[in-house]
């Protein structure tokens, strides 16, 4: 029901091009290698693939990572938390035991608003022709890599939207970012935000469940003092409308730190041959 | 409930990992509904999932139910060529004098097993393709091949369940170095009703005859890495124009986009043509759904 992760083991005698090329086989958004760690504070190192490169950091896959390791028992705890070392350093990953199954949540290198949408924006407008927005003005953010956010009315704003894939492919490539993200308050049940992501910008169209653009609406909501409502700590619905329902589940810490986490579920446990 | 059946993600088209077109399998599927094979199919993200089940007909040696992240398909090159090897690996078919019989929704097909071990070879008969009559507009065609440098034969549309545009171009360079116009293709693509198109030409390579590239941006596939049907397809339209080099040849496809994929094609003496390949077991384990 979620986001899709390959994580692969015992990764130390795969090469960068070996590597490149099993996350392209895969054809999922990312696939994942676990190796020692190289820094004696960390629990693990990892590296993430796409199906065309490797990146620093994405959500999804920290958290699917640590679940991997934890499940496989290559790893344990320090009080309740991981350090995970990848390419932007070393992150710590939190888990919490409650009712017989495990939360795992990762810290996102905060993002930033780069500026809100003006009237020099006409692609903006036209990705969300016919939806009614929300309070707030649709806004570029950037951390580590960049996003357009855009509040919507309510919830059914966000569920029924049609996306124009054009248009927001257009617009991820003229502002060098991953594409938009559509948000909305929502009364549930069971969850507090609405959020759907158009990643074109990486020839994505929808993504079930998306750790770091989540991260980045909770950071932009803080930082434009928009949290009313939601709290420190909230609950996402994500990817019903392509026949998904994810849960993330947010936080935002006494260091305005924004942690990304959520459940995960071993669907399938074997050997690669490569 | 969660149930551990066996499952297997393999490499169909490859001589070795990575060379060819994935497809996930299923193994021990019987009591999966047709709902949760779909939701499945459309998690794995690739371009095909397979489920193995018990044969409903005495003839046949297995079932395989095969979905795309869309919708099911009654027939499909790869996955056939993949479920029959999955099959006999789990110990589920058993070749007799070298054949089984897969029960598809296309109805009952011969696959044939060529050797054993690592070299094995699994092909199936492809549905006889024939020439339709597409009327287009110049314009439609307009960037398709700009700048291309055309083979003998002229573009045609065949049918053998989907519908493909085939181009021969002149060369193996000429294959090679195209820069598809992935926009100008899914408008003549969607203009014609045809799943792609897919362009070829002869070759003098020692290790294959022929080289392929199959195109399908409208269906959100720009290229595709290995492609049974289309490699059947141009069999087909060899044999009618009588351009067969020979009835036994090897097709190259999928190695600019980062893959290598063999397929072998054999035109019997009926004309029906066979198309199979080596398959790479590559992800073997459980699946929990």
């Amino acid at each position: 029901m979620g986001n899709p992760l390959a994580v692969v083991f015992d990764a130390e005698d795969l090469d960068d091009t070996q590597m490149q090329a099993i996350a392209n086989w895969t054809n999922l958004a990312e696939t994942t290698f676990v190796l020692p760690p190289s820094t004696r504070e960390a629990h693990y190192r990892v590296r993430i693939f796409t199906t065309q490169r490797e990146i620093a950091f994405a959500g999804h896959p920290s958290i699917g990572t640590a679940h991997a390791a934890l499940a496989a028992g290559r790893v344990t705890p320090t009080a309740g938390a991981l350090v995970q070392e990848c390419q932007a350093g070393l992150l710590p990953v939190q888990v919490e035991e409650r009712e017989g199954s495990t939360t795992l949540s990762v810290r996102v290198p905060r993002s930033r608003i780069v500026r809100y949408a003006g009237a020099e924006d006409e692609l903006v407008r036209r990705c969300l022709v016919g939806r009614e927005l929300g309070t707030i003005a649709p806004v570029l953010v950037e951390g580590g890599r960049r996003w357009w956010l855009a509040e919507l009315a309510d919830a059914s704003e966000v569920r029924g939207m049609q996306p124009d894939i054009d248009a927001i492919r257009e617009l991820a490539a003229q502002s060098h970012s991953l594409g938009l993200c559509v948000f909305a308050r929502s009364a549930g049940p069971g969850h507090d935000l609405v959020v759907r992501a158009f990643p074109l910008g990486v020839g994505i169209i929808e993504d079930p469940a998306s750790g770091a653009a989540n991260a980045a609406i909770a950071a932009f909501l803080d930082e434009a003092g928009a949290l009313a409502g939601l709290g420190d700590a909230y609950v996402v619905s994500q990817g019903r409308e392509m026949a998904r329902d994810a849960q993330l589940q947010l936080r935002i810490d006494a260091d305005r730190h924004v942690w990304v986490g959520g459940q995960c579920q071993t669907v399938i446990r074997g050997q690669l041959h490569w | 409930m969660r149930l551990s059946r066996r499952f297997v993600q393999l490499d169909v088209f490859a001589d070795r990992p990575g060379a060819g077109n994935p497809l996930a399998v299923v193994i021990d599927a019987e009591d999966i509904d047709p709902e949760s094979m779909q939701t499945f199919a459309n998690w794995t993200n690739l371009s095909e999932t397979t489920f193995l089940l018990p044969p409903t007909s005495p003839e046949a040696s297995y079932r395989v139910r095969i979905f795309t992240p869309q919708q099911e398909l009654p027939f499909a090159g790869h996955p056939s060529v993949g479920s029959a090897h999955a099959a006999i690996d789990a110990g589920l078919a058993v070749p007799r004098d070298g054949h089984l019989v897969q029960e598809c929704a296309a109805g009952l097909l011969p696959v044939r097993v060529d050797g054993e071990g690592a070299a094995r070879r699994i092909f199936v008969r492809a549905p006889r393709g024939r020439e339709v009559a597409v009327p287009v507009e110049s314009r439609v065609w307009k960037d398709v091949l700009d700048g291309l440098r055309l083979g003998a034969l002229p573009a045609v549309v065949i049918d053998n369940g989907p519908r493909w545009w085939l181009v021969e171009l002149a060369d193996e360079q000429t294959v090679r170095a195209m820069q598809p116009e992935l926009e100008a293709i899914a408008r003549l693509t969607e203009a014609t009703g045809t799943v792609g198109l897919a362009v070829f030409a002869h070759t003098a390579h020692p290790d294959y005859q022929l080289v392929v590239r199959a195109y399908c941006p409208a269906d959100g596939i720009p290229e595709d890495p290995v492609t049974g049907s289309a490699n059947a397809a141009i069999a087909d339209w060899l044999e009618q124009n009588n351009a067969l080099r020979s009835r036994h040849y090897t097709a190259s496809q999928g190695r600019e986009i980062g893959r290598d994929g063999r397929v072998r094609v054999e035109v019997d003496d009926s004309g029906a043509v066979w198309i199979g390949g080596q398959t790479q077991t590559v992800v073997q384990g459980t699946l929990d759904w």
